[in-house]
């Protein structure tokens, strides 16, 4: 069955809150169950050692976990990310260049 | 025994370690904004939670010299002058706030339990009537707690104590608050509720500690009780407008959509200008096919933020699914001129064109 759009919002709304992304910069809304993440895409926090290397990873294993958690969203058709400093190409997430780094 | 090992013993600052790790973390934050009145107004509290009245004073006095105007920072400077005792500082700040605030009974409250305590009883009686007059809680609490009876302020040793536990409790309460706040914040929500309910215990008149216990058990998933707490915070100020808000989600998350919508069409109604709330009213106008709300409301939201784009896109693709196809372009081609490179919208856009 098909959920409803505000069941799906308020849903991503949660899973951002409970997420360690810097929420407060990134929009997101919900159209007949495809939601849309805009803005830009930074860890609120890193476990890393602090290299460049280990940054990216865990900003990219945080990307793969919130898709993931948002495609278990019961009545989620597809996820559209824009987000100004990643994008994901071929399946993976890569950054952009000379923007903001996540 | 002196005052500073008074407030310590009172306290009893659940978490030790845990304190020191929060007060290390607020004054990292102050090095970073030294500017931020809120930060030095909360450092205060903690060090006095902890029992570090001189310290915490020096801090009060800086949200205050930061922000003159600043309530809660001079609040909590005034009793700590209570605490230690130190009257007349206490009294200048007490009374200079009542000519702010005229109809702020707590202050009143406040000066009523100086005057007390210096042993000036008229002037503490009248204070407390002030009290009663500007603020139908405070009648209702000294009726209670036997220090208003029949018309009157009755003042004997037993409702001396009373009062002076109604100071304190304010103190303590706001110190938990933060505390709570504060683990919240840190992903601690267990322990935050604890110290949340605490303050909630020791102030039930206080909305912010209800609404902030709705928050955290709204993030652990306990939606019942979020739902009570932010109905509780509604009853106490029912012009908290985000309360409803916050009701609104938690009752989408239940799927309780029918629910949801009376909350957020309040929550609109209480805040018109924020342009999320609009949003977030038309999906569920949407949902239950209600189409032209669900626009008006779209519109309204890109009326208050025209580089609302996600507003823009639920209004095209509803005029989309409504046949409208020249309105869809027109907000698909306005996307496009503010973030061009968004595939998706091109693809919508040369679908219908």
């Amino acid at each position: 069955m098909l959920k409803e759009d505000f069941v799906i919002q308020s849903n991503v709304r949660q899973i951002l809150i409970r997420s360690n992304i810097d929420y407060s910069r990134i929009t997101f809304g919900t159209v007949k169950g495809v939601v849309y993440l805009r803005g830009i895409f930074k860890s609120a926090f890193h476990h890393t050692d602090g290299s460049i290397e280990s940054a990216a990873d865990f900003t990219i294993k945080s990307l793969q976990s919130l898709e993931k958690k948002i495609k278990g969203i019961p009545g989620v058709i597809d996820i559209e990310f824009e987000l100004t400093n990643w994008t994901k190409a071929g399946g993976q997430w890569i950054p952009k260049k000379k923007q903001e780094d996540g | 025994m002196d005052s500073e090992e008074k407030t310590r013993r009172r306290l009893r600052v659940r978490w030790p370690r845990l304190y020191r790790w929060m007060l290390a973390e607020i004054e990292r934050e102050i090095e970073i904004h030294p500017g931020y009145a809120d930060l030095q107004n909360q450092f205060g509290l903690f060090l006095m939670g902890g029992g570090e009245l001189k310290k915490a004073e020096n801090h009060f006095r800086e949200a205050l010299r930061l922000n003159p105007k600043y309530r809660e920072a001079a609040l909590h400077l005034g009793f700590l002058y209570v605490e230690t005792e130190r009257w007349k500082e206490a009294e200048k700040i007490f009374l200079l706030e009542v000519r702010r605030h005229p109809k702020d009974g707590f202050f009143r409250h406040a000066l009523g339990i100086l005057y007390l305590q210096t042993g000036r009883l008229k002037e503490a009686a009248a204070q407390i009537q002030k009290a009663i007059q500007v603020h139908s809680y405070y009648r209702d609490h000294y009726r209670k707690k036997g220090v208003w009876q029949g018309g009157m302020v009755h003042l004997n040793q037993e409702t001396k104590g009373v009062l002076r536990r109604i100071h304190l409790n304010q103190h303590d309460a706001q110190f938990c608050n933060f505390v709570g706040l504060y683990l919240a914040r840190k992903g601690k929500s267990k322990q935050a509720v604890q110290e949340l309910r605490k303050a909630a215990r020791l102030k039930p008149d206080e909305f912010i500690f209800h609404a902030n216990l709705g928050t955290v058990y709204a993030y652990q998933g306990v939606y019942p009780k979020a739902i009570r707490e932010f109905q509780k915070a509604l009853k106490i100020d029912p012009s908290y407008g985000m309360g409803y808000a916050n009701l609104s989600f938690v009752y989408g998350l239940m799927c309780r959509t029918r629910e949801a919508l009376r909350c957020m069409k309040k929550a609109v109604r209480m805040n018109p200008q924020y342009a999320d709330l609009r949003y977030n009213l038309a999906l569920l106008y949407s949902d239950r096919k209600r189409y032209e709300e669900a626009a008006f409301e779209l519109k309204k939201a890109l009326r208050i933020n025209p580089g609302y784009l996600l507003a823009r896109i639920n209004l095209g693709v509803l005029y989309e699914d409504r046949g409208r196809w020249k309105e869809a372009r027109r907000e698909y081609r306005k996307i496009l001129q503010i973030t061009p490179k968004d595939e998706h919208i091109r693809r919508r856009l040369e679908r219908i064109s």
